[in-house]
């Protein structure tokens, strides 16, 4: 019952009511439950937002629904075996997690990995930025109530699954990476394949930059909503795109490059704006950055082995953080080693929990209509941490939403002003 | 580059609440300090614009060591500095950081709920990822908590 969110403001002489307790003081907090099944990515999370009307005025997060334990699970496995289990705490960014655990042990383990593999390890890490930033286009889009722009942006998203299969046999768990090197090559066929595949996407995506920033319709429901200034976004801790979209120069890629990111420096993307549009421009621009640093990589990429001679089994005794640019932001692990072929504990702090942070801070003062939109803005992936709303009146009330009608509420609410 | 400027100007700050300081790798710095300084160790770090909280990690030294570590890690630009508390085991308590980094209080339910570790004056100290019929005490990410094969 849609209806049901609005608060009647009290009027004297008048009984409203339809024969039961239904009757709401002004001064009651409506709250409502969004989830746990997720709200915008088709993840579970919790959030409890609190509504005066139609505005927030509070917001609250559970998570954990994906929960897998992994962190805990890592301390019964060898380094071998949580490489594998690692890499599958996401489906987006499944290679990040791989990488930043790679970095992380070879470190401790004092080894020198070839610049070979270094640069295919980035090369990887770009091309899954790119499906990453698509996918991510079109949920935004699509919670936006633009599903041409959805469903052509997933379109052109296949080309690059499509490209990261041809080069290591698996659309998502790619598995580029062992311990000491990485598992593929690219040789002249996949390198032309690549190309061709970013050029199109390169034609595909100035279009998209296009699109978000002069259609109407959209830019109706980004252009200055979630507004985030520049010191707001640095006491919220933000990171990655949301930051950068607030004018914050943070990228692990730029401030403290791993891998190959030395020998192919990265750009960083800013705008200033901090509102939901500068974040779509931002992961747009940052499209056209990853597209030249593929090329670049191809077209210079170092001769040598894959791997290093010898990866120890066991892994020296101590401590070591690995930080690199998921492409939600900065994925952090630390890593401890007691000196035997398991790891003592591994910590693993994903972008979205830093983001998450600032969307609860944020909302209050939005309209019930931005959140779907605000929620998105910050690309939020419970995977890495970890449908349906409810009404949920003070007086044990319960009206249930699905999440596709509050979407359906949002875009309805656009289009009526 | 000027890693070694960021770690300096993180020593200066927090010379007057640690009595050693310790470079584990050559991009961090490693500074125990007593529960009672931490707040006011964050928020010289936070004060002068060095870096951002990225993560706590919680560690289990073991049963028989009978502590906890909390490690704080502040990361600028390719500085990475750690602060380092330990507590018993039993009723740990570490301070709440949430006046001073208000994104700080993910972490610390996180903290809380795995580890059993109290963290005072946090706003909200309800469960972040433990489900609701997770029993009560029972911390998962303690050394003497056992995966079973069962599972549930």
């Amino acid at each position: 019952m849609p209806g049901g969110a609005a608060v009647l403001p009290p009027t004297p002489g008048i009984l409203i009511s339809d024969g039961e307790s239904n009757m709401h003081d002004a001064n009651e907090t409506f709250i409502i439950p969004i989830g746990p099944q997720h709200p915008a990515l088709k993840e579970p999370g919790h959030f409890q937002f609190s509504v005066d009307g139609e505005v927030v005025t509070g917001a609250s997060v559970r998570l954990g629904y994906v929960h897998r334990g992994i962190e805990k699970a890592t301390e019964a496995r060898n380094w071998v075996q949580n490489l594998y289990l690692l890499e599958r705490i996401c489906g987006i960014c499944s290679h990040i997690h791989a990488m930043a655990y790679c970095l992380g042990v070879e470190r401790l383990a004092g080894v020198e990995v070839p610049p070979r593999a270094q640069a295919i390890r980035v090369l990887t890490a770009e091309l899954e930025r790119v499906h990453s930033h698509l996918l991510w286009l079109g949920v935004a889009a699509h919670e936006a109530g633009f599903d041409t722009l959805f469903m052509y942006s997933w379109r052109d998203r296949e080309t690059v699954m499509d490209a990261l299969e041809n080069l290591s046999g698996n659309r998502v768990h790619y598995s580029v990476n062992v311990l000491g090197g990485v598992k593929y090559d690219v040789d002249e066929p996949r390198a032309q394949a690549i190309f061709a595949v970013v050029d199109f996407l390169e034609e595909r995506t100035r279009h998209y930059l296009n699109v978000v920033s002069s259609d109407a319709m959209f830019v109706q429901r980004t252009r200055g909503i979630g507004v985030t200034s520049k010191e707001q976004s640095l006491r919220l801790g933000e990171i990655g795109p949301t930051a950068r979209a607030a004018g914050v120069p943070r990228d692990v890629r730029v401030e403290a490059p791993y891998a190959a990111y030395g020998a192919y420096p990265v750009e960083i993307i800013l705008e200033t704006a901090g509102d939901l549009e500068a974040r779509f421009i931002v992961r747009i621009n940052e499209l056209f950055e990853s597209y030249r640093l593929i090329r670049a990589i191809l077209g210079d990429l170092p001769e040598g082995p894959l791997t290093v001679q010898r990866m120890p089994r066991k892994i020296p005794a101590g401590e070591t953080i690995s930080r690199v640019e998921a492409p939600r932001g900065e994925l952090f692990y630390f890593i401890k080693s007691n000196g035997t072929d398991r790891p003592e504990r591994i910590k693993v702090r994903t972008p979205t929990l830093c983001n998450l942070a600032s969307v609860v801070a944020l909302a209050p003062g939005h309209h019930l209509a931005d959140i779907p939109m605000l929620l998105v803005g910050v690309d939020p992936c419970f995977s890495c941490n970890d449908r349906g709303v409810i009404l949920d009146y003070p007086d044990g009330e319960h009206d249930h939403w699905t999440w596709d009608k509050l979407r359906q509420f949002a875009i309805d609410h656009y289009r009526n002003r | 580059m000027d890693v070694e400027k960021d770690l300096m100007i993180a020593e200066s700050l927090l010379e007057i609440h640690a009595p050693s300081f310790n470079h584990p790798e050559p991009h961090r710095l490693d500074v125990e300090i007593e529960t009672g300084d931490l707040l006011d160790g964050a928020r010289v770090l936070v004060n002068s614009g060095w870096g951002y909280l990225s993560a706590v990690t919680g560690l289990d030294l073991g049963v028989e060591a009978g502590e906890f570590e909390v490690l704080y890690h502040f990361c600028a630009r390719e500085a990475v500095t750690t602060l380092r508390v330990r507590v018993p085991r039993v009723g740990g308590v570490v301070p709440s950081l949430f006046q001073v980094i208000p994104s700080a209080g993910f972490y610390e339910r996180e903290l809380a709920e795995m580890f059993g570790i109290t963290v005072e004056g946090a706003p909200d100290s309800s469960r972040l990822f433990l489900p609701d019929a997770w029993p009560e005490g029972v911390y998962p990410l303690r050394k003497d908590y056992e995966i079973s094969d069962s599972g549930n």
